[in-house]
């Protein structure tokens, strides 16, 4: 199997500020993989440079062989990328979002058609798709959004946070639709999240960050055993302390 | 569907679904501009009722017969209260509680002065209760009322004497030897109107006109201000850069979609203006019964045309701007307060022009007023009144300058990363915090 994506000496400068200071890490095709830590600790910053938005201070960033600053516009063919805390077009309503944004994958009327009844079905909005968005709670704004990021079977999905300011109930849901979707497509998946035991739910590797380098990667057990630790939780706040 | 049409559709479908942009920009000029023509109207029916309505008081200290027949004569003109009182000083209090408006005062001596072939007085005293325009008028009636029969008793008088002295002649001519007329002369023709007359109706328009553009620039600014700066909050814009379209397309799309909305704007601006000077001419009942247009005044088509044009330019050039702006803030709030400065540029020019002539300026004002953009469309509505293409023509030029090369700011700020890193409220907040450590 390929490397979906490969992370070398990753390091960015916001003016004075170092926030990412060389992360490393490989992802491989086909699995989900985690960036977990707290706040401020890179994990925006690290899936902004693979999502194209922008550009490392130094080191090197590919997806599927593709360099995210030499061949960016390989690279947005094949990604699909969830801002943290993204919202919709307030003023459209879910049917619309989904035509609006599959429009720029689907160039031909039966493709953009198969790609928003995917959208639709991954939503498992319903009738409320025909709803303006502003009208939608917050969980159901983040399934259309999923759902979005999903239906155009992209290569790698980046979801920055996808469950953040949900309640447990709908942050439920929207674990249950990845999880459901990535197995049944067998897609790559790059999910960050603060929340360790979504994480250890959602992903089959992981890498701790921690103010903006890579303390720890492996999958959660291979963490766990590691550290000695019941959780991933416990396991992080040991591994900080050792770094 | 094209990445480029899709997205100037998305923007129109957007913009035109936010009730706020659908009145500020498309609604507004059309209902602002016959309301501003009713408002004028209506006040001057008010004012013209309440002097029609307008009780007089008359106080006369005179017996004489002579000063019988003025008081007679203004009781058969108006509501009059006649004032009884031991004197002036008691007649001034009472008039002063009652509730009519002008005081026609007689001294005594007024019937012996003219029966002498003497000026008898009269004097009209305004009571100003309110200090409006109504009052003020008033008192003018009765002064009229009063000169009036002043005229006509003067040719009467004309009259007695030329029979008596058996001469001949028209008492009217002897009085008022002269007959004036004033006639304009404009662009060449002679047109039969005063110049005071067409002078006043310019500068009621030059008022209006640079409130009218700056109301519309301000709303555009703050239309696309919050477009953009709704797409930061929401991410969207981080979203849309993540696609396999360009950053230059996203940035056409939503100028186009913005641009869209900003002529339908200008379309709406141009009606609401044409209804406003239809009107405006009304106003003034001696004007329009010439035929002004015939006189190279009101706005030909070629006009309208052109101040449509200037209208585009401008909102073209707001939009972009506002874009370029906004991009760099977080949120609608620092977006709109960002662009909130741009609103002086706006506001200087409109102040000086409503009050004076750019020509009237000393030289270094003139520059930096004409160095505003948005001087030049407030100076384009005026010309167009006056036919003067040339003016306009170097406006919309001036502005399209400038546009271009605002545009050219915005399509290198939306190339950067910067459109995704920087954040106004913490840079400023970052800002603050080094200069106080
Ligand atoms: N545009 C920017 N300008 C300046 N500093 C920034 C910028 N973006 C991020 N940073 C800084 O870089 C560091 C890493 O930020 P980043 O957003 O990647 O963290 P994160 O792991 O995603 O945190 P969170 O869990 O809060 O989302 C932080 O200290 C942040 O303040
Ligand atoms: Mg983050």
């Amino acid at each position: 199997m390929g490397l979906a994506v490969k992370i070398q000496d990753l390091r960015k400068s916001f003016g004075g500020f170092e926030a990412l200071k060389g992360v490393n890490f490989e992802v491989d095709e086909a699995e989900i993989f985690g960036l977990i830590g707290p706040n401020g600790a890179g994990k925006t910053t690290t899936l902004r440079i693979l999502g194209t938005l922008i550009r490392p201070t130094s080191g090197q960033a590919e997806v599927f062989g593709h360099d995210v600053v030499k061949d960016a516009n390989a690279v947005r063919v094949i990604l699909s990328y969830l801002p943290e805390d993204a919202g919709a077009y307030q003023y459209l309503n879910g049917e619309e979002y989904l035509r609006f944004m599959a429009g720029f994958y689907a160039h031909e009327k039966t493709a953009l058609e198969e790609m928003v009844q995917a959208g639709r079905d991954i939503s498992g909005l319903g009738d409320r798709l025909r709803d303006r968005v502003n009208d939608y709670s917050r969980g159901m704004k983040r399934r259309l959004l999923i759902a979005r990021a999903l239906m155009i079977k992209p290569k790698l999905t980046i979801l920055d946070e996808p469950t953040s300011g949900l309640d447990v109930i709908q942050a439920y849901h929207v674990r249950g639709m990845i999880k459901d979707y990535a197995k049944r497509m067998g897609v790559t998946m790059l999910v960050s999240s603060h929340n360790m035991l979504e994480v250890e739910y959602l992903c089959d590797r992981v890498a701790l960050i921690n103010e903006g380098v890579i303390i720890a990667e492996g999958t959660p057990t291979q963490i766990k055993t590691r550290y000695n630790a019941v959780n991933l939780e416990q396991a992080f706040m040991e591994a900080t302390q050792l770094g | 569907m094209g990445s480029f049409t899709s997205i100037v559709y998305k923007e129109i479908k957007e913009l035109v679904r936010d009730p706020k942009i659908l009145f500020g920009v498309v609604l507004l000029p059309l209902l602002l501009y016959p309301l501003m023509g009713q408002g004028i109207q209506i006040s001057q029916q008010a004012v013209e009722t309440s002097i029609k309505g307008a009780k007089f008081s008359i106080y006369s200290d005179d017996a004489g017969t002579i000063a019988n027949i003025l008081v007679q004569y203004i009781k058969t003109n108006n509501t009059v209260l006649t004032i009884e009182a031991s004197s002036l000083q008691d007649a001034l209090i009472k008039f002063k509680d009652s509730d009519s408006v002008a005081l026609v005062y007689i001294p005594n001596g007024y019937s012996q002065n003219i029966t002498e072939g003497l000026k008898g007085n009269v004097k009209i005293y305004g009571n100003l209760k309110n200090l409006n325009l109504a009052e003020a008028s008033s008192s003018e009636v009765a002064g009229s009322l009063v000169n009036v029969y002043n005229y006509y008793y003067s040719l009467s008088l004309i009259k007695s004497l030329l029979t008596d002295s058996e001469q001949t002649g028209s008492p009217v001519a002897i009085h008022d030897p002269i007959r004036l007329s004033f006639a304009s002369i404009i662009k060449g023709n002679v047109i039969e109107v005063s110049p005071s007359q067409i002078t006043s109706l310019i500068v009621s328009q030059s008022i209006m006109l640079p409130i009218m553009v700056m109301m519309m620039v301000i709303f555009a600014i703050q239309m696309a201000a919050t477009s953009i700066a709704l797409e930061k909050e929401q991410k969207t814009l981080e979203t849309l850069m993540t696609l396999p379209v360009g950053r230059l397309t996203i940035l056409a799309g939503k100028l186009t979609g913005s641009v869209v909305i900003a002529i339908a704007g200008s379309i709406s601006y141009m009606i609401g203006f044409s209804y406003y000077t239809s009107s405006a001419f009304s106003f003034a009942p001696q004007v329009t019964s010439v035929d002004m247009s015939g006189a190279g005044i009101g706005i030909q088509p070629m006009g309208y045309a052109l101040l449509g044009l200037v209208m585009f330019v401008t909102l073209v050039s707001a939009l972009a701007l506002a874009i370029s702006l906004a991009v760099f803030t977080d949120s609608v709030r620092s977006a709109q307060s960002l662009t909130g400065v741009l609103i002086v540029p706006l506001i200087i020019p409109a102040m000086i022009l409503m009050f004076s002539d750019i020509e009237m300026l000393p030289q270094t004002i003139q520059w930096v007023l004409l160095a505003i953009p948005y001087t030049h469309t407030m100076l384009a509505t005026k010309a167009a009144l006056l036919g003067n293409y040339w003016i306009i023509v170097r406006s919309i030029g001036y502005i399209s300058v400038f546009t271009v090369v605002v545009l050219w700011a915005a399509a290198k700020i939306f190339s950067t990363e910067r459109i995704i890193t920087s954040r106004f409220t913490n840079l400023t907040f970052r800002k603050r915090k080094k200069q106080s450590s």
